[in-house]
């Protein structure tokens, strides 16, 4: 592995997610609090594969989009729990109570795995929130998405700023050649 | 969300050779509407959830059909003027070209590599 020397962790965030724009933006601010050289930067995946395989060889953008990234000075990656708690870690506000993270209690590592089980809910729970490039839900999140569209069809539907272009769903069929040239 | 990979099964398992090739606006015309035989192109962005599903099951169906058709992407987050024209409404969708005419198009396939298979041959096949 081509290990770069890079000032400070790099944080990936899918810009096509509102919920990841939010914590993104929410990381920016903490760390722009902090101190007067950046704890962490912060920067969308977009949409060049080759750029990110030049920030670490081995970061494929499909993999960027599907779980948090978080690059390593050193070269290394962590993704989702971890990578969740790298980042809290290198926050002024939050990394007083990071070290639980690194309790192990017979091999395991209680809030650690709390943590990772938070991210995995999060990141399921994501079209719920608007998340339109996040693909189909999970099916325990699919009720939950019927009841809050329910309930905002009942306040007139909720405003997407950011109209996404991805499918919410997979419909298998092939169409014939004739009905379908345009 | 499908799976998920983590620290351990991350490494080096995506060296895979990416068997197709993007084309943008401005390499289109010379590509896919002067390129000879059966091409396909795949209108997708790389933040796409079902464009990441697909997207093992579509190198595998280039790796099956290169020596008879060519398959292309169109990134529609950098070229989305080519989406418009060719009235695409969501990723991803596959359109299949023939001697510069579409002869087929499919929204959202399967992602299974029979079906797709299906899908990418069937314009030419009939």
């Amino acid at each position: 592995m081509q290990i770069k020397i890079q000032p400070a962790p790099i944080l990936l965030f899918n810009d096509e997610c509102g919920v990841c724009r939010t914590i993104a933006t929410w990381v920016k601010r903490q760390v722009q609090a902090g101190s007067r050289s950046p704890s962490m930067l912060v920067r969308p995946i977009g949409q060049d594969p080759e750029e990110l395989r030049a920030l670490n060889q081995d970061l494929n953008i499909w993999d960027a989009y599907a779980t948090i990234h978080l690059l390593m000075p050193d070269g290394s990656m962590k993704l989702g729990g971890e990578a969740v708690a790298e980042v809290l870690r290198n926050l002024p506000t939050t990394k007083w109570f990071t070290w639980t993270f690194a309790i192990s209690v017979f091999g395991i590592r209680p809030f650690q795995a709390i943590l990772n089980l938070a991210y995995a809910i999060l990141a399921d729970i994501r079209p719920v929130f608007g998340c339109e490039s996040c693909g189909t839900p999970s099916p325990w999140v699919r009720p939950i998405r019927w009841i809050v569209k329910w309930v905002q069809s009942l306040f007139g539907g909720m405003h997407h700023p950011h109209p996404s272009r991805h499918f919410s769903s997979l419909p298998a069929r092939v169409r014939l050649p004739q009905t379908h040239q345009i | 969300m499908g799976h998920r990979p983590s620290n351990e099964d991350f490494m080096p398992a995506h060296k895979s050779i990416d068997r197709i090739r993007t084309v943008t606006a401005s390499t289109f015309d010379q590509l896919v509407l002067k390129g000879e035989g059966p091409i396909i192109v795949e209108f997708m962005s790389y933040g796409c959830a079902h464009c990441g599903v697909l997207e093992p099951d579509i190198q595998q169906v280039a790796e099956i059909v290169e020596s008879t058709e060519t398959i292309f992407r169109v990134n529609i987050a950098l070229d989305p003027d080519l989406a418009e024209h060719y009235e695409v409404q969501g990723t991803p969708t596959l359109v299949m070209f023939l001697n510069g005419a579409i002869v087929g198009r499919d929204a959202g396939p399967s992602p299974d590599v029979s079906n797709l298979l299906a899908v990418v041959k069937q314009p030419y096949n009939s």
